[in-house]
């Protein structure tokens, strides 16, 4: 039997009953498109997470005062073995370091005249404009003071501003931070959230400063940016060798972003494939189907395959008729699905332009793969059944 | 045409075509059972957290230092605030009648060591109200003193896993122990309970919350932990502690308090919209099953075609003939509903018979709405081709 003869087979056989072919692909293809559409959103969240992470660039080292070998929450907690803002002057000094940006954070009141608002209260240096990507909308950033003697300035986040000036000019004005007062020298534009701190309802003081407001001796995390031509590695060994000799001994935690990255990536990967499993169970379903149809097909064209198998065919033809049967089917879902799903996940693109949308090429050949592996498990029981048909019982069954 | 006689009439028609009826009944139950295994994963998460909140004793109230008035931001988890919340602050609060118990907490980090072992870890500063509220226990020796809150005491109380790491197999008990600058006297052991909330209390020591303050030389205090009398009286002593704070602040209530309520029906809220969309996920599989069922009813329409045609010349109305199908597609999915619920509810009563600590449970509402929406599917995905049948002409039908 020659291989044309075989396609017509297989396609008069999938065309002779359109209705079923056709509801039995889309079923499956149902289940296809959910696999893949699960995969697609799992890959698109887990790159709008990435992206959040690394929106301030991934060369990023962060140092926190005290070593907790079971937890995370260092910086916030109090510390026997602070660190301070020489330990930032002279990781400024390291050659490799780009931006160096001593961190306290808090909550305070802060007042102009009769209006007053609770809220974040960051402590930084002049560096964080360009470390952070803030943009000003309104005055200058802190500027480039001593960092242990900084004047009162401070820089406003847009809705702070917002609440305490509403539409008034903000520049130059005297506002109170606690008890201590400060001048304001800038207005922010809007930045959003990251990590749950809303970023705009901030006031930004000199870190000195704020370790004053907060009575604290410690800042919370000292973050290092740093040039692109260096190791990761070799970067926070000279940062750890740095602040040991000036401790004495390994007092600190030390993560990059890199890390972070890494254990983040593996979570989003997880919840991912974890998505994709569910979509799993409506192919199984889908392949049911696929066995269910298959298998009323055969009966009912059991005289037919008698008739083959008395001219002559062998029981191994037969068996191929409705595997290739089966695999025409699935091959096709999966192709279908593949449309469904990339036409749903374009038109979702339309509704969120941010939401990144990925087209994995190898998404589609694995697919493919997978219905063809299904489709050919599903049809081997109906296969099997029709090729060991007795040709004489198989005429006279009507 | 009875229940009884549609009933018995789909009976025969599907147990004449025992497979395809046997795969749609398996679609089903694949699709059921999917859908309740995977919430009660969701379920049994949030049961597990419930319980692990009931562990704290049930009517607490959390006391931070700070306050924000973004809307819907975080509590100021950083506790860093211009006016400390200090150890007086709490004092002050046990004179609210609706309170039972206050423990200031002083939380940092330290090196502790014994000899030439040593260990980084969190150091709590706090009274003995602490254990009351926490439900904490001592496997060994003695509490906290009593006047923790008014005098520096050199002792400790230390969990399981900081007692190995430091003294091995001896006893620490009377021991002399090296946190940060300060010696401390190992009074009490822990009970080994685990992780609560995040707090690994096997890998931490214990003092007094005014050596804490002299250890990290800071009055600030980290959270204040409060136990009502009563859970009623929350909203009335949550007033109530602001007023004392403020009062004592320069008419400021810079503080956030969190109950215990708020935590977890916020935990719940997130948790159950979770397993509400694993399980939507999950019932896509219904939907294709609902396909199925639509599939090999065209066909049976058509293989039926003589029958429908007898029916009609004796007199079955296309309503009826309608029904037959809806009916027996009904049929069908109930059985598969009914296989996929005993499936799910044995699978789930297995595990919690073998293995107790994983929790899982099958929440009702994801019982009923498996139950409603394979109803549903059958209806919807067999009305079109019922009614294909409804509309076969007897004449032609019946003569081939």
């Amino acid at each position: 039997m020659r291989l044309t003869d075989y396609l017509t087979w297989v396609y008069r056989a999938v065309n002779a009953q359109k209705r079923r072919t056709l509801l039995t692909i889309f079923g499956f293809s149902v289940g296809i498109s959910a696999v893949i559409l699960l995969n697609a959103i799992g890959e698109s969240l887990r790159q709008y997470i990435l992206q959040e992470f690394t929106q301030f660039g991934s060369h990023i080292v962060a140092v926190m005062p005290g070593k907790t070998e079971t937890f995370g929450v260092g910086g916030l907690l109090n510390t026997v073995r602070p660190m301070t803002l020489d330990d930032a002057i002279s990781l400024e000094r390291l050659p490799a370091a780009k931006y160096v940006v001593p961190v306290v954070m808090g909550t305070a009141q802060v007042k102009w005249y009769q209006r007053g608002r609770y809220t974040d209260v960051a402590g930084i240096t002049s560096p964080a404009l360009n470390a952070w990507q803030l943009t000003l909308a309104q005055g200058k950033f802190l500027p480039a003071d001593d960092i242990l003697t900084p004047r009162d300035l401070a820089v406003l986040g847009h809705t702070l501003k917002q609440e305490l000036f509403a539409n008034n000019n903000a520049i130059g004005e005297k506002i109170h931070v606690g008890s201590h007062s400060f001048r304001v020298i800038g207005v922010l534009k809007p930045k959003g959230e990251f990590m749950g701190v809303n970023l705009d309802d901030m006031v930004y003081i000199p870190t000195a400063k704020a370790l004053r407001l907060f009575n604290r001796n410690s800042v919370m995390e000292i973050d290092i940016f740093y040039h692109e031509n260096i190791a990761t590695e070799k970067f926070s060994q000279q940062i750890s060798k740095l602040l040991i000799s000036r401790h004495n001994s390994e007092d600190f935690t030390l993560i990059t972003q890199d890390d972070m990255l890494k254990s983040l990536d593996k979570i989003l990967r997880f919840v991912k494939y974890a998505a994709a499993g569910l979509g799993v169970i409506s192919l199984l379903v889908g392949a049911v189907g696929i066995i269910t149809i298959l298998t009323i097909t055969v009966t009912e064209r059991s005289q037919e395959i008698g008739l083959l198998r008395a001219l002559g065919f062998s029981s191994a033809h037969i068996r191929y008729f409705f595997l290739g049967e089966a695999i025409v089917i699935s091959l096709t879902s999966g192709i279908l699905g593949y449309i469904i799903s990339m036409a749903l996940l374009f038109i979702a693109q339309l509704f969120m332009p941010t939401m990144p949308i990925v087209f994995e090429p190898f998404v589609l050949m694995l697919t493919l793969i997978i219905s063809v592996i299904i489709g050919a498990l599903a049809g081997w029981k109906p296969a099997s059944k029709a090729a060991k048909l007795e040709p004489v019982l198989a005429l006279r069954a009507e | 045409m009875n229940l009884a006689d549609h009933w018995l009439f789909s009976y025969q028609a599907l147990a004449r075509h025992r497979l395809r009826s046997a795969m749609i009944l398996l679609a089903i139950a694949m699709g059921v059972s999917s859908v309740l295994l995977l919430t009660s994963i969701g379920e049994g998460a949030r049961l597990f957290i419930e319980q692990e909140f009931s562990g704290l004793g049930s009517k607490m109230l959390i006391v931070l230092p700070g306050k924000k008035e973004t809307t819907g931001s975080a509590p100021p988890i950083y506790g860093t605030t211009p006016r400390d919340l200090t150890i007086e602050d709490a004092h002050a609060l046990k004179t609210i009648h609706s309170i039972s118990h206050v423990a200031p907490i002083i939380a940092g980090t330290a090196t502790v060591s014994n000899q030439s072992l040593s260990r980084d870890i969190i150091i709590l500063g706090t009274n003995i109200d602490m254990f009351t509220i926490r439900n904490l226990t001592l496997k060994q020796g003695s509490m906290l003193p009593k006047n923790s809150e008014s005098r520096a005491t050199q002792v400790c109380i230390i969990g399981a896993k900081l007692a190995k790491e430091l003294f091995k197999n001896n006893s620490p008990l009377g021991q002399w122990l090296r946190i940060g600058e300060y010696k401390y006297r190992v009074i009490g052991l822990l009970e080994q309970r685990g992780e609560s909330l995040g707090l690994d209390l096997r890998d931490m020591a214990i003092i007094p919350v005014r050596s804490a303050q002299i250890l990290f030389d800071s009055p600030a205090l980290f959270r204040i932990l409060l136990q009502l009398k009563q859970s009623e009286y929350e909203t009335s002593t949550i007033v109530q502690v602001n007023k004392v704070i403020s009062q004592r602040h320069e008419g400021k209530a810079d503080i956030t308090i969190i109950s215990q309520d708020a935590m977890l029906s916020a935990f719940n809220k997130i948790i159950v919209a979770v397993t509400a969309s694993i399980g939507a996920i999950a019932a896509i599989s219904l939907f294709v099953a609902g396909i199925l069922i639509m599939n090999v009813s065209y066909i049976s329409v058509s293989q039926r075609r003589e029958e429908i045609g007898l029916l009609k010349s004796l007199g079955a109305s296309a309503k009826e003939v309608r029904q037959i199908f809806v009916i027996s597609s009904l049929v069908i999915t109930s059985f598969g509903t009914l296989a996929g619920l005993v499936f799910s509810y044995s699978i789930v009563f297995i595990i919690h018979a073998n293995f107790p600590n994983i929790p899982l449970a099958i929440p009702w509402w994801s019982t009923l709405s498996a139950i409603f929406m394979s109803f549903i599917i059958a209806l919807l995905f067999s009305w079109l081709p019922a009614n294909k049948a409804a509309t076969v002409d007897p004449i032609l039908a019946l003569r081939g």
